[in-house]
């Protein structure tokens, strides 16, 4: 980038960039093992006991992302983003941290499949995320970056913190008013909010939403295929009970 | 072939045709050929039809089908009419050996003379094709062909066809259909120590790992409760609101009885929903009463039910005609043998596609979802819901079949 003839009106590819990007592209469709499509002819093949399942996730399996302390500095945050109320258990207690753990260890977790090559170009709003760090980057540096500051302003580490120091922090956080070095405040605030509410709100398959907690508090019925009994009643108690992907309490037989 | 056939018949001048008896021969052999469903066991690859090959798992060892083609060396080509008589009807072969029963010459024995030399014309028609099999993979001492004649002495009486002049026509056709050629009962009878057909006639049976249910008219665990148009519809179009043909009975309907013609299927039907085959103290049964609804494992078994099964097959059993079987008053959930119904929710299924209904629906897995237990739980629950009664399903059935169903 250092010679001026190549330089770009601000924010666009240089010529160069664009040509060099296209000829990777025009090697990497001609070499052996790129992409293909697949084909169907006739009917689709059916096997015997096929399946699409996701294993459940243990959640006495460890942690298999986060070290120790991270752990508890994730706890200590979903804590005081979804806190026990009248009308749930807390993040923490419905296992939000276990979920995010678990995806962080997958494939969400290094981007797999996301085009993860640069140019990293800031880009519009509209754009979406263009940041080149991994969900696992961002909470790695985050959540230590986040420890340092804590213990540079308040004297200890986030998870030692009280509730309401914690809701300072996470509010500064969100306003973007605390600097976390090498990653942007307000980018890792937002992935784990978002990652919170998933734990909350997902399957319980995947770690989080314990007994299917968030989904008896919004009425939401889980996993069924087919509504067309109460398709046509409003404004009434279904009485449904919310179902998992892996089942629900009733299944078992009593007595 | 079908459509050959009738492509080639167009072709022929009247006159030509009519004098052509030769040709009219063979084409009635073709069509016994379908009712004996000789490709079931004679056909692997539909591009070298009855060359042979298929293996049959019997409980004595595997039999792998012989080349019936005009193949000198490894077909038929040396047989004459009088050798392929004896195969059909006595069940030994040309030289004198043995055939193993897995032919299903006992039940071959019956047919009419007309119709064991039209299908040997047809047979005569086959392209050759090379192809070597050694049949017989029995272990020792079944592997001595020998033992077939004691087998014979007990379990085979060589007698011919007789029609019964009570009945009409139309029932004795079917009861030639459904006792000869299409060889029912080798499937759908209980079969003794030996191997021979032993139990009560038609009151179904374990095969590969499937239950060719009971098909008597009781209509609790038979098919007395199938309109006569609703058995000829699952001959022949593999399905009616029912059941749908899966396992080794989506072959039958695939090779053969969808391409039977329809006043052979009505013969079949009004046959075997008559009863005239079957002795009735052997299936006139009081059926039994269902569990309560209390039992924990209905319970159970309701709420899985409730969740997993209701979304196609509807909360109160109905189904849907055409894709999802209806479970309300199912005779096929009744039967004491729970191999086919373990088996379609662990494995799922997809039954036969046929040339009248050519999209076959599918059942998915539940393997991965349901634990043995549930499994139990909710089939003992439909077995004994909407007018079904059946004794509990035990999670030891389940993980039994869930073994058979990895090992496959």
């Amino acid at each position: 980038m250092s010679n001026k003839q190549d330089a770009a009106p601000s924010g666009g590819l240089t010529r160069r960039e664009l040509l060099g990007s296209s000829a990777a592209l025009l090697i990497g469709a001609s070499a052996p093992g790129a992409a293909q499509a697949l084909t169907f002819r006739d009917t689709p093949e059916w096997k015997p006991l096929a399946n699409v399942a996701v294993e459940p996730v243990d959640e006495n399996a460890g942690w298999q992302f986060f070290t120790e302390e991270e752990a508890a500095t994730v706890e200590a945050i979903v804590e005081r983003l979804i806190p026990a109320d009248a009308l749930s258990m807390s993040g923490k207690e419905a296992g939000c941290t276990v979920f995010i753990d678990r995806q962080l260890a997958g494939a969400y977790g290094d981007s797999e499949r996301l085009y993860m090559h640069g140019p990293f170009q800031e880009g519009t709003p509209e754009q979406g995320d263009q940041s080149p760090l991994t969900p696992q980057q961002r909470y790695r540096i985050g959540l230590s970056a986040l420890d340092d500051h804590c213990r540079n302003e308040h004297g200890a580490a986030f998870a030692e913190l009280a509730d309401e120091q914690r809701d300072q922090v996470l509010t500064q956080l969100e306003e973007n008013e605390i600097a976390l070095g090498d990653i942007d405040s307000q980018v890792f605030f937002e992935i784990v909010l978002q990652n919170t509410m998933e734990g909350f709100f997902a399957d319980p398959l995947y770690g989080g939403n314990r007994d299917m907690v968030s989904w008896k508090m919004l009425g939401f019925p889980g996993a069924r295929y087919d509504y067309r009994d109460y398709v046509e009643r409003h404004n009434e108690d279904l009485g449904l009970e919310p179902v998992s992907i892996g089942g629900r309490p009733d299944w078992q037989a009593q007595g | 072939m079908k459509t050959l056939t009738g492509f080639a018949l167009a072709l022929l001048p009247l006159s030509a045709w009519a004098a052509s008896t030769e040709f009219q021969d063979i084409e009635r052999g073709r069509y016994i050929s379908v009712l004996g469903d000789c490709a079931a066991c004679h056909t692997v690859d539909d591009d070298q039809p009855l060359a042979g090959g298929v293996p049959l798992e019997t409980p004595f060892g595997t039999l792998i089908a012989p080349n019936i083609t005009p193949d000198a060396a490894t077909g038929l080509g040396r047989w004459n009419f009088e050798d392929f008589k004896a195969a059909m009807t006595e069940g030994v072969g040309r030289g004198g050996y043995h055939l193993y029963p897995a032919m299903p010459y006992p039940s071959y024995t019956l047919m009419e003379e007309r119709d064991i030399r039209d299908l040997w014309a047809y047979l005569q028609t086959v392209t050759p094709v090379e192809n070597d099999v050694d049949a017989n993979q029995l272990p020792f001492p079944f592997s001595v062909r020998q033992v077939m004649l004691g087998w014979n002495l007990l379990n085979f009486d060589g007698r011919r066809f007789e029609p019964d002049p009570e009945q009409s026509d139309e029932i004795n056709r079917g009861a030639y259909l459904v006792e000869s050629l299409g060889h029912c009962g080798t499937c759908h009878t209980p079969r003794n120590f030996m191997g021979g057909e032993g139990g009560d006639k038609f009151s179904g049976a374990s095969i590969e790992g499937w239950y060719a249910p009971n098909i008597t008219p009781n209509r609790h665990v038979g098919i007395g409760n199938w309109s006569e148009e609703e058995l000829v519809e699952y001959l022949q179009t593999g399905g009616n609101r029912y059941a749908f043909a899966s396992g080794p009975m989506a072959d039958e309907v695939h090779h053969s009885s969808q391409h039977w013609t329809e006043d052979d299927l009505y013969a079949v039907a009004r046959y075997l929903l008559s009863g005239a085959g079957v002795d009735a103290a052997d299936w006139d049964r009081e059926p039994p009463e269902p569990l309560a609804e209390d039992n924990a494992q209905v319970r159970a078994g309701s709420h899985i039910y409730f969740d997993r099964c209701s979304g196609c097959h509807t909360p109160n059993g109905g189904g849907e005609p055409g894709i999802f079987p209806q479970l309300a008053s199912n005779a096929l959930l009744n039967s004491a043998n729970t191999d086919s119904l373990i088996r379609v929710v662990l494995a799922g299924s997809r039954p036969v596609a046929t040339d009248a209904k050519p999209t076959a629906p599918a059942m998915p897995a539940f393997a991965w979802n349901l634990s043995d237990d549930d499994v139990a739980n909710v089939l003992t629950f439909v077995r004994n819901s909407w007018g079904n009664a059946a004794p509990a399903v035990s999670a030891s059935e389940v993980a039994d079949m869930r073994e058979t169903l990895e090992s496959e």
